[in-house]
């Protein structure tokens, strides 16, 4: 509970005190001088710290709606319309014009009471006028209003009569409030507190955030993760030939993944020189032997947006040769894809490897279960899938709370001899890799991967991890 | 990834034994097939293109046995030597437009409305997949009992007549090729030719304009067609073949006798669609799996995966039909073995660590500078490396006869490859004039530049806008942000650009060298942004001042 009382409440605390019957906001505002507003908010505080215990009561009160109101000074539409018609018998034309809106409410209820008749298209009087409860109700009400319950029998009837017509009564329903002093407000010494304290538990304005950005911050903890599993990093450009990114990873050249639909190429840019005559050679053989075509090195000097991190890692692989290794590539990949709440034609993939003489696929499963865990991630299992340059192959599906149901994660396999064969990779090399957009957006609840790249700042400023 | 839908009830009646829908459900998963959709009656399942002989139901059944325990070993493909009769011979003509066709006899089977739409997704995922848009081999279905053999393959002229699917009248090929939507989706493949290929049967009526349309004459229909004819046209004999394996065997499961038909001329011969075998080292499965199966146990798993497998001199011979041609070596029946075995039996293992990690050192001194932007009271914006000339040259006043473009690419707002970050971050300012100021942003990011072929950068970029924002604290930020982050003293000396307030704008130098640019951002850029406030921001290349190039 704050020490430091605002003079609002100690005026409050104090008038109550001298004068215990000032219990509601009408009385206390006549006797301290403090707006509406400032009384309001006074016993709100003083609510909250058990100083004064306030109760509310509801009563329903009725006003006169529009029409009570215009019938309050024309008279009732059915009236007004006997009046016309005493003048001599009006044809409905005449009657409609005069009356306009409230015409079809006269001809109704003059009827009802007897008042017309209706001949030959014109009316005319007919039972003598008489008076009315509710017209009297009207009246008295005025622009006031008045508690139900406090209704007389006749009144209610009225009532009750009235609210049949549109527009005619309005309920409303009123809060009032009243209160006292806790014992706890009686006996608390209000000026007990040393001076210059401020009230420390009170809101203060939001400070705007400098930081990293949100899906930055899933980046490096996944950058992190990797490396504190014995992984190191290898980067590599974003445009690559596709070489290093298809061909190399056995993926024909006719595959509907290299056409323009999929993949971004680069406008009038090839490159001359990508890999050794003996790498050219060995991958060429490897996809005529596999896939019975002719292989075509002007399609693998094509420069393209890289699809996949897989083209550094392999590059990497093939360079250097490595008998035993954990190494991963984080970064951009790009798809060209048409832009929607679950697709970005640029995000950020990961991929891990790891090389060794008598690594497993279960071992492949491990490293999975090891990094979900360390992503928070505890819930996962693994199904088939297919992937051209992996044999064999699985995805991780990782259970999600919040959407409660199955989320498929990374895909992962092991290269195929015809990836690693040519190369002159000898041991296995187990893969695995995927979108991190897609961790972060469960990590921040997010259900539009768009956001991730909006930059609004709204955004930036305020996202907070719910997982 | 194309997509089948699979009906339960059929589903089941088709697995043979009275197994529960979710059982059923739940096994999918495990043959490779993800579910998009499941309701009461159906679930919409994605299977991979290579794997076309789950694009039926037919297909996926005969997985699901195998998985199930119910069937197991090879499904029964059987193709009975047809009489000299069906014969379909192959005219040199066509040699130059599409020289291969294979094709089989279905008959005795029944075809109801499901059947049929079944046969035709299969038809339509094979000329995706395999076919390559029909482009590498495209499949017609017949009626038999409209057609009289012999058949010919021939190139014809472009005036020859027929009446094409769907339509009452005849139609010359040319006006096919000019005027029907298949027509011209798909002439592109024939080419220039000035003719085209027709399967002509005895009597000279059309059955066929392949890679196009079938004729109206062999239209199949639901209840009436009991007897079919198959035929695959390619630019590849094995393509053709494999293609043509899917739907025999599909068809087979669908309950037609399979017959073959006489095919020769060129280098076309009659299909062989037989299995065949590879040799398989068990000590390539356990070293691979991290398991130590009997090639007994080893075999029991191929057959569950619907091949036949025996052991013969500790090794182990896998027979394997026709349609799976995806299986290319032992590696693929690893996987076999795998998913015979069942993914959720292998339990998880972890491989001792030999190695220490580390993160490369451009990353190292990104995450520094960042964190030395933060505390300047920066905060970080990511933006696409593809964005829009709109942006990167017209809106601020740059030069865009360098700028690398991007071959169809389907956002109109991403097209060119960036050559600075800070256009980008003017934008995002744009975008965010209602949020209280002032706005701070940094981004470090990849640029790119025309080199032998392309040369890529890391720039750091900042802005600063708010009504005082000024030249005097960008260039502060930008002296701290190199001293504190590593050491580096710059100077700042007067020079031009349009994107800058004339007489408020620097080159970044460090050691007589130009590294960037730092300046108030001129009053008609800002106008362009629709910004009303002062902007003030640089731009500096890392490459080079604080780390090498990236090489890979």
């Amino acid at each position: 509970m704050s020490q430091v009382f605002h003079p609002i409440e100690k005026k409050i605390i104090l008038a109550v005190r001298t004068d215990p019957s000032l219990n509601n906001p009408g009385t206390l505002k006549f006797q301290t001088g403090l707006s509406d507003d400032q009384i309001r908010r006074g016993i709100e505080w003083l609510k909250l710290k058990n100083l004064l215990e306030v109760k509310e009561s509801k009563q329903t009160v009725i006003t006169l709606g529009e029409n009570a109101i215009k019938a309050r000074e024309n008279g009732l539409p059915e009236k007004r319309l006997r009046k016309l018609v005493d003048e001599g018998p009006k044809s409905l034309d005449e009657i409609k014009k005069e009356l306009q809106e409230d015409f079809s409410a006269a001809i109704a209820y003059a009827k009802k009471h007897d008042w017309v008749r209706i001949e030959n298209g014109l009316i005319h009087p007919k039972a003598p006028l008489k008076p009315l409860a509710e017209e009297d109700f009207i009246l008295h009400l005025g622009t006031g209003k008045k508690p139900v319950d406090q209704l007389s029998h006749f009144d209610k009837k009225s009532v009750e009569y009235l609210k049949r017509r549109p527009k005619f009564i309005n309920e409303k329903v009123l809060t009032s409030i009243t209160f006292a002093l806790t014992s706890l407000g009686k006996s608390i010494d209000i000026d007990a507190v040393a001076s210059g304290a401020i009230d420390v538990e009170a809101s203060v304005p939001h400070t705007v955030v400098s930081r990293i950005h949100p899906l930055k911050e899933v980046i490096n903890e996944t950058r992190e993760i990797f490396v504190s599993l014995g992984f190191s990093e290898v980067l590599g450009n974003l445009i690559q030939p596709s070489f290093w990114n298809f061909d190399a990873l056995f993926t024909p050249q006719d595959h509907p993944a290299r056409d323009m639909q999929d993949t971004f190429y680069i406008k009038d840019k090839t490159t001359a020189k990508f890999a050794t005559a003996t790498q050219i050679n060995q991958v060429s053989r490897s996809h005529k032997n596999g896939w019975g075509y002719n292989w075509d090195i002007l399609e693998a000097k094509k420069m393209v947006l890289r699809t996949h991190t897989t083209c550094v890692t392999i590059k990497y692989l093939a360079e250097n040769k490595p008998e035993d290794a954990r190494i991963f590539s984080l970064g951009r990949v790009f798809r060209n894809e048409k832009v929607s709440y679950k697709h970005l034609f640029e995000f950020n993939q990961v991929e891990g490897v790891v090389v060794g003489k008598d690594v497993t696929l279960r071992d492949l499963m491990g490293i999975q279960r090891e990094f979900y865990h360390r992503m928070g991630l505890t819930k996962i299992k693994f199904w088939p899938t297919f992937f051209p340059y992996t044999e064999p192959s699985l995805q991780s599906m990782v259970y999600n709370k919040e959407l409660n149901k199955w989320v498929e994660l990374f895909g992962m396999g092991i290269f195929r001899p015809e990836v690693t064969k040519p190369l002159g990779i000898t041991r296995p090399v187990l893969a695995w890799g995927g979108g991190i957009e897609r961790i972060a957006m469960l990590k921040y609840g997010l259900e539009d991967v768009r956001e991730f790249y909006n930059n609004n700042l709204s955004w930036l400023r305020s996202a907070t991890r719910c997982q | 990834m194309p997509v089948v839908t699979l009906y339960l009830n059929r589903l089941r009646k088709l697995v043979g034994v009275n197994i529960n829908k979710n059982k059923i459900i739940s096994t999918l998963p495990f043959l490779g097939l993800d579910i998009e959709e499941q309701t009461k009656e159906y679930v919409r399942v994605e299977y991979s293109p290579n794997r076309p002989d789950y694009a039926t139901d037919f297909g996926v059944a005969i997985g699901l046995q195998g998985l199930l325990g119910i069937k197991r070993g090879l499904a029964k493909f059987n193709v009975k030597k047809g009489t000299n009769f069906y014969q379909l011979k192959v005219d040199p003509s066509v040699t130059k437009i599409r020289p291969f066709v294979t094709a089989i006899v279905a008959k005795n089977g029944k075809l109801d409305d499901e059947t049929i739409r079944q046969l035709i997704t299969l038809q339509e995922d094979l000329h995706f997949g395999i076919g390559r848009h029909r482009k590498k081999s495209s499949i017609g279905i017949h009626d038999l009992d409209n057609i009289s053999f012999p058949l010919r393959y021939i190139a014809v002229s472009k005036d020859h007549k027929f009446t094409p699917l769907e339509s009452t009248i005849p139609l010359t090929a040319k006006e096919i090729l000019e005027r029907t939507d298949v027509g011209k989706q798909y002439s592109g493949i024939l080419g220039s030719t000035s003719k085209v290929p027709m399967i002509l049967d005895s009597k000279k009526e059309t059955v066929s304009f392949p890679p196009i349309i079938n004729a109206a004459l062999t239209t199949i229909s639901p209840t009436k067609t009991t007897n079919l004819l198959i035929e695959v046209t390619s630019t590849d004999k094995s393509t053709a073949e494999d293609t043509l394996s899917v739907v025999a065997a599909t068809l087979q499961n669908a309950g037609f006798d399979l017959y073959s038909v006489k095919i020769s001329g060129g280098k076309n011969s009659t299909p062989s669609l037989k299995n065949r075998t590879i040799r398989l080292d068990p000590t390539l499965i356990n070293k691979t799996l991290g398991l130590r199966l009997t090639p007994a146990t080893i075999c029991a798993c191929l057959r569950r995966s619907r091949l036949d497998a025996t052991i013969k001199n500790s090794k182990i011979v896998c027979t394997i039909p026709p349609f799976r041609f995806d299986i290319l070596g032992p590696m693929d029946l690893v996987e076999e073995v795998t998913l015979g075995y069942g993914i959720e039996n292998l339990e998880s293992s972890l491989p001792p660590s030999v190695s220490i990690g580390h993160k490369d050192i451009i990353t190292k001194d990104l995450d520094r500078l960042s964190l030395v932007m933060i505390g300047l009271g920066f905060l970080e914006a990511l933006n696409s490396s593809m964005v829009s000339k709109k942006v990167q040259f017209e809106l601020t006043s740059r030069d865009s006869s360098k700028m690398i473009e991007i071959i169809e690419s389907k956002s109109q707002e991403h097209t060119v490859l960036r050559d600075a970050i800070l256009p980008g971050l003017l934008e995002n300012l744009s975008k965010n004039i209602h949020e209280p100021y002032p706005q701070k942003l940094f981004e470090t990011g990849v640029i790119f530049s025309s080199a032998n072929p392309i040369n890529e950068d890391i720039d750091l970029a900042c802005v600063s806008a708010y009504n005082n924002a000024n030249f005097t604290e960008m260039k502060s930020v930008l002296q701290s942000a190199l001293k504190i982050g590593f050491s580096i003293k710059c100077e700042t000396k007067t020079s031009h650009h349009p994107m800058f307030s004339s007489g408020r704008t620097a080159d970044v130098v460090v050691n007589n060298k130009v590294i960037g640019r730092i300046g108030e951002i001129d009053s008609k850029v800002i106008d362009n942004f629709k910004i009303r406030v002062h902007v003030v921001g640089f731009e500096i290349k890392l490459t080079g001042l604080i780390f090498d190039n990236v090489i890979n």
